[in-house]
């Protein structure tokens, strides 16, 4: 099952990513200035992440995260840590598939630093956190409340196919729980590998 | 009961976006120009056949500090406001050729520095708070971007003699999130350029007797003065002796 979700969310990707012409010579280096925005949609697939704690739930199952973001600088700072920030928000939704199929939806305003310094090859790091609503109360342990929040630490790669557009892979730890808003509050952590492109303009 | 207090709410959510989206997507410049750059260039009358060419030299171009390429729009610029003034009877850009020797012409050279801050830590601040806000402080929370430029022209006659004019001018760009756009940077650039320019081609003016053809014969023996200098070479040699005296 998870692994007919992964073909199916890399296959996705794939088609989106086919009509953007590769026309990249060299000479047009991506160089995002102040006010350039930025709309992406990725998805993955999210495994609990239960190798330090013990968890009782076990959850899985695939995410979509549209997103937008504004970059806010010019490139900082003058070494390999050169980069710039973009804030911007983000609609997380993910399908528990495990240990029921149940649903949950965010909203999470987000910040990301992108290291500029490799050319087309840009890492990035992004922070993330907002309200959480999913199903899962009730039917799990360590949540009874619908009303969550979910924080969201990241790291990833983004590939400029051209100087407008670019695919990104990577890793995501999200947290979720309803920071003692009601009882019990024992936070649910996964691991998000994921993959998606990004248009900017 | 209910349904009237969701009506409430709602047209109060709505007027709080309204007044979001508006206050929100605001931007203004200010400009801080120097003082004679506000008036257009004087105007001094130089009769057609009193008026030589002026070819540009060279165009330095530094930015907070650091070289940069040779920006042809400058370049673009300062030969559009040479030309509105109308002190000489042609322009000729970097790649253009000298006219040959024995014929009187004016050479430019423009050294143009410019300084950016974009307040990249203050932004970044501003950046948690207006995400931890959920961007409700969008409104409340103007980003700043300060540009200020700095020419140097320096123009030598066809008999040697040189004058050098200087302007500088800065200017700010205040704008919410919202209203972030590539265009509104090259705006605040366009008005202090602009400024700078002006203020030049102020000073210019008042010398158009200088660059008129009568004002000076031509020099039997064109001879150019050619110079290096290098930043880096501020570095003065230490002597180092080493006595043997015991």
């Amino acid at each position: 099952m998870q692994s007919r979700t992964l073909a199916v969310i890399l296959l996705a990707t794939i088609t989106l990513c086919a009509p953007i012409p590769i026309s990249y010579a060299g000479e047009n280096v991506p160089r995002p200035t102040i006010g350039t925005q930025e709309i992406g949609l990725s998805a993955g697939y999210l495994f609990a992440d239960c190798i330090k704690t013990k968890c009782k739930t076990k959850q899985s199952g695939p995410a979509f995260m549209p997103s937008w973001m504004m970059t806010m600088t010019d490139p900082i700072g003058g070494s390999w840590y050169q980069g710039q920030l973009s804030l911007g928000a983000e609609v997380v939704y993910i399908q528990f598939q495990e240990p029921v199929l149940s649903h949950g939806v965010g909203f999470t305003p987000k910040i990301k630093y992108t290291f500029v310094a490799p050319d087309r090859i840009r890492p990035y790091v992004e922070f993330a956190g907002g309200p959480f609503w999913n199903d899962l109360a009730g039917n799990i342990p360590e949540q009874h409340s619908q009303f969550n929040f979910i924080l969201t630490a990241g790291l990833g790669i983004s590939y400029f196919l051209t100087d407008q557009a670019a695919v990104n892979v990577g890793y995501r730890f999200q947290h979720i729980s309803n920071a003692g808003t009601s009882s019990p509050n024992v936070g649910l952590n996964s691991s998000l590998p994921f993959a998606g492109f990004s248009f900017y303009f | 009961m209910r349904a009237k207090l969701l009506l409430q709410w709602t047209i109060f959510g709505c007027c709080g976006l309204i007044i979001a989206l508006t206050t929100g997507c605001a931007t203004w410049i200010e400009l801080k120009a120097a003082p004679d750059s506000n008036q257009e260039p004087n105007v001094r009358v130089i009769a057609r056949n009193e008026q030589v060419p002026l070819v540009m030299d060279s165009i330095s171009n530094t930015r907070n500090g650091s070289p940069q390429n040779l920006s042809l729009e400058t370049e673009q610029r300062l030969l559009g406001t040479l030309r509105r003034i109308g002190l000489f009877s042609h322009l000729g850009g970097t790649d253009s050729t000298e006219p040959p020797a024995g014929e009187k012409f004016v050479r430019a050279r423009l050294l143009f520095d410019e300084d950016i801050d974009q307040h990249a830590g203050d932004k970044a601040w501003k950046s948690i708070v207006i995400g931890a806000s959920m961007f409700i402080l969008t409104p409340f929370i103007p980003l700043d971007y300060d540009y200020a430029a700095h020419m140097t022209l320096e123009l030598e006659r066809w008999d040697g003699q040189v004058k050098h004019y200087e302007s500088q001018s800065a200017g700010t760009a205040h704008y919410q999130l919202f209203s972030a756009t590539p265009l509104m940077v090259d705006e605040l650039k366009g008005h202090v350029t602009e400024s700078c320019l002006t203020a030049l081609m102020q000073q210019m003016v008042r010398d158009t007797t200088f660059y008129s053809a009568s004002s000076a014969p031509v020099l039997d023996r064109p001879i150019r003065s050619v110079s290096v200098k290098s930043n880096r070479s501020k570095l003065t040699p230490v002597p180092i002796s080493t006595s043997s005296g015991k």
